[in-house]
């Protein structure tokens, strides 16, 4: 054991020193990106690889092209750069990720991260001391709203637990059998969810994240009369669940129903046609309506030939906040970013749909109040928590596919 | 005979847990029977990873951090190769005859790959046991990089298509097993046994134990110990390989899959009495019973969620370690 445990320690220090050669032989990042020429280097923690690499995916192609919309004007003359590291989808190396970032790489604004207990590991480990805006892209944990100082681009899962309640009560959902990722985001969705439901709660148990199996949960999960199955957990973890009560026979014994995070076409392509029937999951829904959104998904399709996720948008929409947050701000410290963050997203001043728009407001002599940026994700509006105006989408599978069957908005 | 042995054993359990079985008692046996038919099919995988790992550090004398990913990397040759081969053709076990030389290619895929770090990595770097442990780390970090550029970072299944349980099996006992769980067992089964003839019957066997035994002494005996090594990490990394193909078909393949497995494994093999190949076997089916029966804890009312199987796994294997330092199967230290 104590050898096991060393090989743990010193293997974190490998990796360190892996991604500090990485970055070197990189050579090409501008450590001194606080300067007052070149690029302004901002960070972003993002899951390039594990449980939540599908997000990560997502969150590139995001950025990239919030990046291109934001270099093709620039920001008074110089360019966005960001130093993008991966969390491999847990919180320890988040939190190096995060600290090389902010203690070596100095950047005043980090996007960051896609996991809810990622990001609150690294808010409280790394950011909270120092006066850097952390923005995460993608988490939907309620316990980040107690977090003010960390702020978010997907809005709480404490509105997608309310609707999650009302779907089931509505579709005469009497019990339910609840299983949820043992972290903060499957916790957070969970007791909101349990809070909200007025019906019988008959199973309520965690799972581990990377497991190779969970036929143990499965088997629990039949062995209730619950008429209702709702997973909290992520894409790899579903999949195992559902193969594995395909397998046992049991994945028509209630209807099932998902969080955000279950929901992904790899879930579909590596699960048995007709194993997710009737299956309803609820999501963090872009405004789709909007104009900006639509020529955002038109862009996406061009570049990337596949419709963009509400992941892409909420990405995307922290790189340009970011650089409208940069213009706005009167000097690139985190402390001046902190003071303007909200206000450009607020309803007060002049509702803009790009950066393009922001940009010209504010060269004009607009302060950070003149702008209201409206992103492709939706209104944005950060409250005082930190939190988005919420916009969630129903969706149902049919024929192994999703359809959308509605929207909720949530406060 | 098998029947009412097990309902003896339940009734002990029963009896000795919680009285609130009692009312519920013999419609929980099939529920139980589930949870260890599940067990038996995931310690299978479990002890082929085991067996490697226990040879390495016996023989080798390092405990091997990239064997978790020698796994991962027998499952995604499987891969390949079960997509070069195509599903078509008669079946086995519901597998198509391709899912059988994609399970052999995965064995010898992993077995070279071994072969070749052990030759290009490990014996050049001359050094000692945590020398090549850290060493090991650093091996695993290239192998699952090597195999995210390759195949992405997502995970992905093998073209074999999910199966529903065996009727014969649910109807008769309520236990769901699917055609490809027994595979994986008998498969299993027979590498496992195979390993045991080589083990005491062949003069590969004898040497190989001799080398475990006292590298020096069985050298200046005249056994070319460089070619035990060699064999060693053959059928170690083979069997891996085989493990790696199996956790594949069990669920899904994606690049952490062997190395989140890894630590169960080495809880097995330590459990079992490290070194000891017969103590892997032994030490990977208590874990992978003991990690998939810990629902029956909260069947029983104790509050202890499956999330914590694996420290359930490695708090047994600390009060075993407790009693017997040296595993259930180790010898004895001098």
């Amino acid at each position: 054991m104590t050898d096991g445990n060393k090989g743990l320690r010193r293997r974190d220090v490998l990796k360190g020193t892996g991604a500090a050669g990485i970055l070197a032989t990189a050579g090409c990042v501008d450590l001194g990106g606080g300067g007052d020429s070149g690029p302004y280097q901002i960070g972003m923690v993002d899951s390039q690889t594990g449980s939540l690499s599908a997000f990560g995916e997502r969150n590139q192609r995001g950025r990239e092209l919030a990046l291109s919309a934001v270099n093709d004007i620039g920001i008074g003359g110089r360019e966005l750069s960001i130093s993008v590291q991966d969390s491999q989808s847990q919180q320890q190396t988040g939190v190096s990720a995060a600290q090389q970032l902010v203690n070596q790489q100095e950047v005043p604004f980090l996007i960051g991260a896609v996991g809810s207990g990622v990001s609150l590991a690294i808010y409280q480990s790394v950011v909270q001391s120092t006066d850097v805006v952390q923005l995460s892209q993608n988490s939907t944990s309620p316990q980040l709203t107690d977090y003010p100082g960390l702020l978010r681009m997907s809005p709480t899962g404490r509105t997608q637990s309310t609707a999650l309640a009302d779907i089931i009560t509505e579709d005469g959902g009497e019990s339910v059998a609840i299983t949820w990722i043992n972290n903060d985001y499957g916790s957070g969705i969970k007791d909101a969810f349990v809070d909200a439901y007025d019906g019988e709660v008959v199973y309520n148990s965690s799972h581990d994240q990377g497991q190779s199996s969970y036929s143990n949960v499965v088997s629990q999960m039949a062995n209730t009369d619950a008429d209702s199955w709702l997973f909290i957990t992520y894409q790899p973890e579903f999949t195992t669940m559902t193969q594995e009560a395909y397998s046992s026979g049991v994945n028509e014994q209630a209807t099932w129903y998902g969080a955000d995070s279950v929901q992904g076409s790899d879930v579909l392509a590596n699960t048995p046609d007709g194993s997710l029937e009737g299956m309803k999951v609820v999501v963090p829904s872009a405004a789709l309506d909007q104009d900006n959104y639509q020529s955002f998904a038109s862009e996406f399709e061009s570049e990337y030939d596949r419709s963009p996720t509400a992941w892409a948008a909420y990405s995307y929409d922290c790189v340009v906040t970011a650089a409208i947050t940069i213009q706005a701000a009167d000097e690139f410290t985190g402390s001046a970013l902190g003071d303007v963050v909200r206000d450009v997203t607020r309803p007060e001043g002049e509702e803009v749909t790009s950066f393009e728009a922001a940009s010209e407001i504010l060269s004009d002599g607009g302060s950070a109040t003149d702008v209201d940026y409206q992103g492709v994700s939706g209104p944005i509006d950060f409250d005082e928590n930190g939190d988005p105006v919420a916009y969630l989408q129903i969706l149902s599978v049919q024929d192994h596919e999703y359809e959308s069957t509605g929207f909720v908005t949530g406060e | 005979m098998l029947a009412s042995l097990v309902a003896t054993w339940s009734g002990v359990v029963a009896g000795a847990l919680a009285p609130g079985i009692a009312q519920g008692g013999l419609d929980y046996l099939p529920q139980l029977l589930n949870y260890l038919a599940n067990g038996l099919v995931f310690s299978a995988i479990i002890v082929l990873g085991g067996i490697g790992l226990s040879l390495v550090y016996s023989i080798a004398d390092f405990a091997n951090f990239a064997h978790g990913d020698t796994m991962t990397i027998g499952a995604y040759a499987g891969l390949v190769t079960l997509g070069a081969v195509g599903t078509a053709g008669p079946t086995l076990f519901a597998l198509p005859l391709g899912f059988y030389a994609a399970l052999l290619a995965g064995i010898a895929v992993a077995a070279v790959v071994a072969v070749a770090t052990h030759y290009l990595i490990y014996e050049p770097l001359d050094t000692d046991s945590i020398g090549l442990l850290i060493t090991s780390i650093g091996v695993a970090f290239v192998y699952r990089a090597l195999i995210q550029i390759q195949f992405g970072t997502g995970y992905t299944v093998y073209d074999v298509p999910t199966l529903r349980p065996i009727p014969w099996i649910e109807d008769l006992t309520g236990v769901t097993l699917t055609e490809h769980e027994v595979a994986i067992v008998l498969v299993a089964s027979v590498l496992v046994a195979a390993l045991h003839v080589v083990l005491q019957y062949t003069t590969l066997g004898r040497t190989m134990r001799a080398t475990a035994d006292n590298e020096a002494l069985a050298k200046v005996s005249g056994i070319r110990t460089e070619r035990v090594i060699t064999s060693m990490w053959v059928i170690g990394a083979g069997l891996a390989g085989a493990g790696g193909v199996f956790l594949g078909l069990y669920n899904q393949l994606s690049p952490r899959m062997g190395f989140n497995l890894l630590l169960v494994v080495f809880a097995a093999v330590i459990l079992g009495g490290i070194g000891s190949v017969y103590g892997a076997m032994l030490g990977g089916v208590v874990i992978g019973m003991v990690n998939r029966l810990t629902p029956v804890l909260t069947d029983f009312g104790i509050p202890i969620e499956p999330a914590y199987a694996n420290a359930i796994a490695f708090v047994i294997m600390v009060l075993v370690l407790l009693v017997r330092p040296t595993g259930i199967a180790g010898e004895g230290v001098s």
